[in-house]
Order: C-alpha cells, then structure tokens, then sequence
C-alpha cells in the first residue's frame, strides 16, 4: 500500500503538469475568442459565401438556386464590366501621376522647410481628417457647371469654364484631383518619417565629395525612399482599384459609364437591381485582382520590415 | 551635438541660390495650402449665403451679408445633435470594439503563443490582403440575417460594431507593441504568482496605452468618415450616421443650409486631430 501510494505520488504531478500544460494552452484561445467569432461571421463566412453566390441565382429570403457559370457568362458579356475596368486602369494610370508623385515632391519641399514644416504637414493631412462624403458632397459644388466656384473663377480670369464631371475626357483628371486632395496628406506623413530617417551624416559627406542638391536628391533620397515608395505604389493601386463613393456622390459613374468602377457596378447590380448572384461574380473579379496586389503589398512591406 | 538640416545644409540654404529655391518651395507649399484649405472655406462662406447667392456666377467668396442664422437653422432642422450623437456611437463603439478584440488578440499572439498560434497569424494576414469591398455582397446578406441565429443587424449599430471590431492592421501594430515591453517585467511578475489575465490587463494594456490611443484616435477618424457600410446598414434616418444623412438630405434642403451642415460635419474630426497632433508618429499611417 505504501509503495503504491508513493509511486502514485512521484507520477501524478508530471502527468498533471502536462496536463496543465495542455490546459493552459487551450485557455490562451479564450483571449481569441472574440476575434475568430467576430472573423468567421463577418469575413471569412462572407468570403466564401462570395464565391458560392458567384455560381448562384441569389434573392433574400428566398432558396438559392445552382445556376452553373451563368452569372459569369453575363458578367462577361456585359459592356459595362468590361468598361468599369477600363476605367480603373485609366484611373490608377492617373493616379500614379498626381496621388502617388504629388505626395513624394511635396514632402520633399515640407523637409526642406524647417520650421514651417510642421505647419505645412499639418495642413495637406487636413483633408484626410474629415468625412469623405461631406467632402465631396463640397467638391461637387465646386465643379458645378453654371454656378460652381471653379467654372466662374476661370470666367473672371477670362478662360472658359468647363464641364468638369459631365465631359468624357475630363470627368477622370476631376475625379483624380479630388482623390489627390484627400489622399494625399496621409502619404505626406509616410514619406516625411521616411525623410527624417535618413541621417544627416550622408547627406554632409556627398556634399564634401561635391554632390549639388539635386544630385543628392537623385543618389542619396530617392533611393533611401524607394522600399517606402514601392509599398506606397502598391497601397495606392490597391485603393484605386476599390474606388466608390467619389464616382457614386460626385457623377454617378457617368456621363455614359466614363467614370462607373468595379465597385460601383458591384453596388448597382447588388443594391438597385437585387441580383446578388451576378454581383458576386463582380465580387470575385474584384476580389483575384485586389487580393494579388494586395499579396506583393504584403511581401515587400515584411521585406522593408526585415531590413 | 544633431545637426538640423535637410538635403541641403544650412550654409547653402542661406546662400542666394538656396533662398531662391527655398523661397520658390515656400510658394508653391502655399498655394498647395490654400488649394487644400479652399472647400473648407469655401463651405463655411457658402453655409453663409442665401442659396441664390451660391449659385450665381462669380468669385466672390465672403458674402455682403452673413446670414449666421443658416447655421442656427441648419443646426436644428438637420437634427445635428443626433447625426452627431449616431456618428459619435457608431465610430466610438467601433474602436471600443476593435480595441477589445485587438489588445487581446495580439496579447494572445505576442505573449501567449500556445502551439497553433501561427495558423491564427495566419489568418489575420490573409484576411489584411482582403479588402471588405470584395464580400461586400454576402457580408450584408450575413447582417441582414446573421447565420445560424436568424434575426437581422440592418438597422442596428451591432451591424456596423461587428463588422468593424476586426482590425488586422490594429492587431499587426499592437502586437509589435506588446513585443517591446520588456519580458523581465513579466517574469518578475509571474515569480510573485500573477496569472496570465493579470499580466494583460495590470501590465501589459497600462504599458501600451500611449499606443492605444494613436490607434484608437486614428481609428476614430476613419470611421467617423466611413460611408458605404453605414449607407447600407443604417436605413432608418434617425439612426443614421452624418455622411449617411446629409447625402440622403441633399436634395430635400437649401443649398446654402446643406453647405453649412457640411462644414459643421467636418468641425470634429479637425478638433480630435488636434489631440491626435500631440502622439501623431509619422510611421502610424501605415
């Protein structure tokens, strides 16, 4: 009895500690609990139910049906797709002009302006503060073609107004304009932290060895900058491609679809047409190419990271 | 002794040709200021005039005579307490909610690091590269009728919460901040017996609230502006959010009443700048 009693007692506290072990590890889950819950419901169920709905006849409140690859047959054969993807390719085209180099030569200037240079900051990040909406909803006032501000300042000076959102060929420059000027503030803050990064002691000794500024731009910033500016690239073609709500508040994705997107034809088909299944064949479409940006996104900021 | 200085050095920013760039720089970064300063003020003269004024031609921006009352009555008749108030619950209990699920996620990720926390990396990884915009469709059919227990989030600020409470990015960063706390700390902490939940909330969320509080505020702003989530979810007008309200409202107002709401709209996000101002790191953005 004894001896039994003793072997029990050097066995039981390893096969309890492991036990506990155990124990603790699948407690730590409880502290993620809420996150995969929350994850399962509203992102991963959702994500596959896209696909699922993609081969579907979808309606609320009603059974869906297998309809086979027909929402992607119509999907493809509609203009407008192929039309809100023209215009996207058009748009990030445009926005790798004005929002992604707007940001690098203005955060340069601010760099150079010492003092001043918070006030600046301060300044061009104003934009991003305020609710998108609202801001546009202003835009739109401003673009106006008989009574907006833009039209009767170019009057006063003696030019032309022009109809900024209903002309074709110049409802995508508008567009890209406002997208700059809300934009553009946060990408400012990216690349000044990244400018006060580089030391000082670089610049002095190429200014030694007879580098003029520019020369110093060109060999020394631009290419310090250029893993920040990569990701930036990246990030900004991620967030033309999901544009909406300029297009919806300010043109509606007219005149004659010039400036409808990927998102904004999901959202028509979705919510003025309730025909779910089609729209979430627009969903996967959006869903292959923002994911794959999205992956070199990822890879080259862990890449930045490791550095 | 640190140096201040840019590309250029001081010696050469003070010589004429440096003044002359520096000086063409200082131009060009105030028209760039007046050109991102202009709808603000071009919305707060406007809400100034009568809507006849607004729509005639003319450069005029300060009206002969201000009509403060418009922004009285665009007070009142917007019923701006409560746009603010649905505005201030809906992206207030968003940030709750995503400080919540984030601190004790990444907690779990950068402290506890029980076997199988990588495939939970994972997903918080995966999901990042997702953008919400792709499962737009299903997501609302989810909080039109949530799964498995059938009763609808349209209509209720639970179905902007929910979605809003997983914050990848929020996680990513709180993780690296719990990264950096000191491990002596809770090994010091252990030895005197404290459990795991007393290191999160004695320990580790007292040492990160500096932290907490850029991305809480950061978060704030960002979903005090959010619009095609709050446009869906929130169909009754007296729930909805600013941007959601003032849109559906354009029409059926003044112009000049609907332009001073606007700027009345975009008073609080500048003021939480301010504070944000203070613990702004430039590297946060990201």
């Amino acid at each position: 009895m004894t001896i039994q009693a003793e072997t029990m007692n050097s066995r039981t506290p390893a096969s309890a500690k492991s036990q506990g072990k155990w124990r603790g590890q699948l407690a730590s889950y409880i502290y993620v609990i809420p996150l995969l819950v929350i994850f399962g419901f509203m992102t991963i169920g959702p994500i596959i139910t896209t696909v699922i709905y993609s081969f579907q006849k979808v309606s609320l409140g009603k059974p869906a049906e297998w309809i086979g690859l027909h929402n992607y047959v119509r999907m493809f054969g509609n203009p407008v797709f192929w039309m809100a993807w023209k215009n996207i390719l058009e748009f990030m085209g445009l926005s790798i002009i004005m929002g992604f180099m707007v940001p690098v030569i203005l955060s340069m200037m601010i760099n150079e302006m010492r003092s001043l240079g918070k006030f600046f900051q301060t300044m061009v990040y104003l934009p991003s503060l305020i609710p998108i909406a609202i801001a546009l909803m202003v835009w739109r006032q401003i673009y106006s073609p008989d009574s907006g501000f833009l039209n009767s300042f170019l009057k006063a000076i003696g030019l032309h107004g022009q109809l900024w959102l209903q002309n074709p060929l110049l409802v995508k420059p508008s567009l890209v304009v406002v997208m700059t000027w809300l934009g553009a503030g946060g990408s400012v803050l990216i690349y000044l932290s990244a400018l006060q990064e580089i030391p000082t002691e670089i610049y002095e000794a190429a200014e030694l060895d007879g580098f003029s500024p520019w020369q110093r731009i060109w060999f020394i910033t631009l290419p310090l900058l250029s893993p920040r500016m990569q990701i930036m690239f990246i990030l900004q073609i991620v967030n033309v491609g999901q544009i909406f709500t300029e297009p919806y508040i300010l043109t509606s994705g007219g005149p004659g679809n010039h400036s409808i997107t990927p998102v904004l034809g999901l959202y028509n088909t979705a919510f003025q047409n309730s025909d779910f299944g089609l729209a979430s064949a627009w969903s996967v479409s959006l869903l292959l190419v923002l994911s794959l940006f999205s992956i070199v996104y990822l890879i080259l900021s862990f890449r930045k990271e490791a550095e | 002794m640190t140096t201040t200085r840019g590309i250029m050095s001081n010696i050469e920013a003070r010589s004429p040709k440096g003044r002359f760039i520096l000086g063409l720089f200082l131009v060009i970064l105030i028209l760039v200021s007046l050109i991102v300063l202009f709808p603000f003020a071009y919305s707060f003269t406007a809400g100034l005039k009568t809507s006849v004024a607004i729509t005639k031609a003319g450069v005029n921006l300060w009206p002969d005579q201000p009509l403060w009352d418009n922004y009285v009555q665009a007070w009142n008749k917007f019923k701006m307490v409560t746009m603010f108030g649905n505005t201030f619950w809906v992206a207030g209990g968003g940030v709750v909610f995503q400080l919540l699920v984030s601190t004790l996620a990444a907690f779990f990720l950068s402290r506890l690091k029980p076997a199988g926390f990588k495939i939970i990396m994972a997903l918080v990884f995966v999901t990042m590269t997702v953008p919400r915009i792709a499962y737009l469709v299903p997501l609302y059919i989810t909080l039109a009728d949530v799964p498995l227990f059938h009763f609808s989030l349209i209509n209720s600020f639970w179905g902007l919460w929910l979605p809003y409470a997983v914050n990848p990015f929020m996680i990513l960063v709180l993780k690296s901040a719990f990264d950096n706390i000191p491990q002596d700390i809770y090994d010091a902490a252990q030895v005197d017996g404290a459990s795991k939940f007393r290191l999160f909330y004695q320990f580790t969320i007292p040492l990160s609230t500096g932290i907490m509080l850029v991305l809480g505020l950061l978060s704030f702003i960002s979903l005090w502006g959010d619009f095609l989530l709050p446009l869906l979810v929130l169909r009754e007008p007296s729930l909805q959010t600013i941007s959601v309200r003032l849109y559906n409202m354009t029409r059926n107002y003044p112009l000049n009443l609907f332009m001073a709401g606007s700027f009345i709209a975009m008073v609080p996000p500048l003021l939480a700048a301010v504070f944000l101002q203070r613990y702004m790191k430039g590297g946060l953005t990201f």
